[in-house]
């Protein structure tokens, strides 16, 4: 919503028409939000009241039906394990992301730039692409096997593909570049004259870790989490692979309801819950997070 | 307006060329990796008529797109409970069977069964099973059941379908009930089973479950027989057998689906198809069984050799459409799978 403000201000110097340019200016995104984010949310909350037909095609007949099967123990029982696996995949890339993302931060200018590159790479390869990848590692017959294998750090071969260890790799290494990022960002920004203050007024290390660094990249944190917290909720494709689709996700439940099952208006009602949940809790914890700042 | 003349000729040229362009094209909508880019060279070459080959990779990404209307194709390649399902929904055009002769090369036994009674709507493509597939490097001893796979002994060195409905009939057939009445009844009969089994797989896999068997990562398989037919080629050791519960026979076949714009050329590539010795080159490129009687008797002792694309015989049964009752399987899948 503040996107749309912003330009308003920037503008208001012309007087004589206010916000006229900002919402020329606007347009294509508008267009674009309209198009490819209001348009569809609002075809999905129609189908989540509609029935199928035996070919699995949407009947415009009103129904609460979806909605209540969403309620059954079978349905929250996954979206229960959906946002634990993303509160833990969450926490892992935060705890390994921000010392990577504060070193970088705080690096010279140039080795930055080449640190940030390689947080970048990866991204130029397909997704599926790196999880095949991750496929061929982990396999029992794969590299990382023979390698522990050799090092005499094992015995029997490796037991982690197909295994909801598997999936927590997956996801870690997925998101872990939309945890670094933005905590970059953040603490690129430091002024170095508030640590050595910290330091001067003999506050030690940890004290000015978590008293002045930590406060300082809240924003970056924040938004790290968000990054990382909402995508791997609904992640299918790493389930699939990498766990073998042995444990379903809410990820895999839409998906199947879109494919396989052919229920697209139970995987409306599923979307659509899903997203009045993730709605609730960003303005929680956007409420919470201007609190402290 | 000297130049908006021109416009307009050139623009009805165009229009007149695409016109004529389209009286000599069929648009097939098939599975991928299923028609040989030959087979489709040698139609247009005989013929000048020109193939748009388009892909899915499931019977449902057919008709979500077919269904949806935005595409115009001639020729589907669904399997048989969709045959059904769209059949009965009036979505199919009656093929003119005088205009595919080579219709009688085609073995009676795949032929005016339940999903198309009458034999007016479909030609059988190509014919497989789900069946066991064993590595026999690693497991000795005889797997000629479902009940053997879910012994308990080969726990965490299974893969399976990722297919809700098939995980559903192995356990009804174990229990032999008739697979094709997915009644709340029959569900809760089979859940106990099922929970059984589930945590004994490994892994689910319905578009390459071939992978994990040749990465050594599982030893046994409850798959499609083209992929076991696929991995045989590869290395021996890979046996298939059919359940001695009995197993599921799926027909794919080609449909002209309704308002197809080239009726005719569609007819004509179904014609052509059943000729036995391009329907042999089908055959030769992906190892499924061949209804086609003719052909068969082209195909190499090797391939007619192989197991799993002409397994011994067992009982047989194709799928047929379950419309409704696909939620409460899905429901049962979903709860066990998510228990595990």
């Amino acid at each position: 919503m503040t996107a749309i403000a912003d330009p308003r201000t920037a503008t208001a110097s012309s007087r004589r028409s206010p916000g006229a340019t900002g919402w020329l200016l606007l347009s294509p995104m508008l267009l674009w939000l309209g198009l490819f984010v209001v348009a569809p949310t609002a075809i999905l909350f129609v189908y989540s009241f509609c029935q199928r037909d035996e070919l699995g095609q949407v009947v415009f007949e009103f129904t609460w039906e979806n909605y209540a099967r969403i309620a059954d123990p079978v349905y929250l029982n996954i979206l229960a394990r959906s946002l634990w696996y993303a509160g833990l995949t969450t926490t892992i890339c935060l705890f390994i992301a921000y010392p990577v993302a504060y070193y970088i931060g705080r690096a010279p200018v140039q080795r930055r730039s080449w640190l940030l590159l390689m947080v970048m790479i990866p991204f130029w390869i397909s997704f599926l692409l790196r999880t095949y990848a991750w496929i061929s590692l982990l396999k029992g017959e794969g590299s990382v096997s023979a390698l522990l294998h050799w090092a005499h750090l094992i015995a029997q071969p490796l037991e982690i593909l197909y295994t909801p260890t598997a999936v927590m790799i997956g996801l870690v290494y997925t998101y872990l570049p939309f945890m670094i990022l933005p905590i970059f960002t953040s603490a690129e920004k430091i002024d170095n004259a508030y640590i050595e203050a910290s330091l001067d007024l003999g506050a030690g290390p940890w004290r000015t870790l978590s008293n002045v660094i930590i406060p300082l990249t809240k924003p970056g944190i924040f938004a790290g989490v968000l990054l990382v917290f909402v995508p791997s909720i609904g992640m299918f494709a790493v389930t699939d692979l990498m766990g073998g689709a042995r444990v379903p996700m809410i990820g895999n439940v839409i998906q199947n309801q879109f494919g396989q099952a052919r229920d697209w208006p139970f995987g409306a009602a599923l979307g659509i819950t899903f997203l009045v949940l993730f709605v609730i809790a960003f303005w929680f914890l956007h409420d919470r997070g201007e609190e402290r700042r | 307006m000297k130049r908006l003349r021109i416009l307009l000729v050139t623009l009805a040229t165009v229009v007149a060329a695409v016109q004529l362009h389209a009286a000599k094209e069929v648009n097939l909508f098939g599975w991928s990796e299923y028609v040989p880019q030959a087979v489709l060279d040698k139609f247009t070459a005989e013929t000048g008529i020109k193939v748009n080959y388009e892909t899915y990779a499931s019977n449902e990404e057919m008709l979500s797109k077919l269904l949806g209307g935005a595409a115009q194709y001639d020729l589907i390649q669904p399997t048989d409970y969709v045959i059904e399902a769209l059949r009965a929904k009036g979505k199919l055009e009656a093929i003119d069977f005088k205009n595919v002769p080579n219709f009688k090369n085609i073995a009676k036994e795949y032929t005016n069964l339940p999903h198309d009674p009458e034999q007016k709507y479909s030609v059988p493509y190509m014919v497989g099973t789900v069946g066991i597939v064993v590595n026999t490097e690693k497991i000795k001893e005889p797997v000629a059941g479902l009940n053997d796979v879910f012994s308990g002994k080969y726990t965490g060195r299974i893969v399976t379908l990722n297919d809700n409905r098939e995980l559903l009939t192995w356990a009804m057939r174990t229990l032999d009930l008739d697979i094709n009445k997915v009644t709340p009844e029959a569900i809760a009969k089979a859940r106990p089973i099922l929970a059984k089994w589930l945590p004994q797989i490994k892994l689910y896999d319905s578009d390459s479950p071939k992978t994990a068997l040749l990465n050594g990562d599982v030893d046994v398989g409850v798959v499609w027989s083209g992929e076991a037919a696929i991995l045989y080629r590869e290395n021996k050791k890979f046996a298939y057998v059919l359940p001695k519960e009995g197993a599921h026979l799926w027909i794919d076949s080609l449909a002209i689906p309704k308002g197809a714009p080239h009726k005719e050329a569609a007819e004509q590539f179904i014609n052509f198809i059943l000729r036995p010795e391009i329907s042999a080159l089908i055959s030769e490129a992906f190892p499924y069984t061949n209804p086609n009687t003719e052909a068969r008797k082209l195909l190499t002792p090797e391939q007619l050799a192989n197991p799993a694309s002409y397994p011994a015989a067992s009982k047989l049964e194709t799928f047929r459409d379950i419309g409704k009752a696909a939620a409460g399987v899905d429901k049962l899948i979903t709860d066990l799978k998510g228990g595990s």
